[in-house]
C-alpha cells in the first residue's frame, strides 16, 4: 500500500506549505472528505455520468460507498441503485448538494 | 533555501490562491471557477461556489455547485484570480 491513498492519511501536516495549512479557512481535501460522510452528494466521473445519493463511506483514493444512488446521464435519470460502489479511479469531483433527493436535473 | 524571494514554487504560488477565485481548465472540453479552499500534493482540491463548464457539441453546459473536492488527475491549468468571462 504505497502511493496514491494521501487524502484521508494527511494527519494535519503543520507548517507544511503544500499541504495548505494554517488558515481558519483553509480546508484540504483530508478535512472535506471527514465532512461530508452521511450527506447527499453528487459524485461526477470523467465519463460525465452523475451519480445523487446518500454519501456512506469514502477513503483517501475516493472510492466510495453511496445509498439511495440515482444514475443521471445527460442530466436525465437513468437507473437506481440502493447501494453502490464506485472505484475511485472514475472519480472527476465529488460536491454537496443543498437539493434534496429526486429533485433531479 | 526558500528565502530566495525571486524563487516561487508552484506549490507556494497555488497556496496563495486560498480564499480567492481560482479558474481550473481540464484535461478535454471542462473548466471550473470557484473559490479555492485547500489542495494536496496531487493538487487535488477543495472548491466553493463553483461554476463548471462544459463544451459539448450543443453548446455549453454550465452547472451550480456548492462545494466540491476535484480530482487532481485530470487538471491542466490554475489560473489565479478566476475567469475573465463575466459569468
Amino acid at each position: 500500500m504505497s502511493g496514491g491513498g494521501s487524502i484521508g492519511s494527511g494527519g494535519g501536516g503543520g507548517g507544511d506549505k503544500f499541504s495548505g495549512g494554517g488558515s481558519s479557512s483553509t480546508k484540504t481535501p483530508s478535512d472535506f472528505l471527514k465532512s461530508i460522510r452521511g450527506r447527499p452528494v453528487v459524485v461526477k466521473l470523467n465519463s460525465g455520468v452523475d451519480y445523487r445519493g446518500i454519501l456512506a463511506c469514502l477513503d483517501g483514493y475516493m472510492n466510495i460507498a453511496m445509498e439511495q444512488t440515482e444514475e443521471y446521464v445527460n442530466g436525465q435519470l437513468k437507473n437506481k441503485y440502493g447501494d453502490a460502489f464506485i472505484r475511485g479511479n472514475n472519480v472527476l469531483y465529488i460536491s454537496t448538494s443543498k437539493r434534496t433527493l429526486g429533485d433531479g436535473a | 533555501m526558500s528565502s530566495n524571494p525571486s524563487q516561487l514554487l508552484p506549490s507556494e504560488l497555488i497556496d496563495r490562491c486560498i480564499g480567492s477565485k481560482i479558474w481550473v481548465i481540464m484535461k478535454g472540453d471542462k473548466e471550473l471557477v470557484g473559490t479555492l479552499r485547500g489542495f494536496d500534493v496531487y493538487v487535488n482540491m477543495v472548491l466553493e461556489d463553483v461554476t463548471e463548464y462544459e463544451i459539448t457539441a450543443e453548446g455549453r453546459r454550465v452547472t451550480k455547485l456548492d462545494q466540491i473536492l476535484l480530482n487532481g488527475n485530470n487538471i491542466a491549468i490554475l489560473v489565479p484570480g478566476g475567469s475573465p468571462d463575466p459569468e
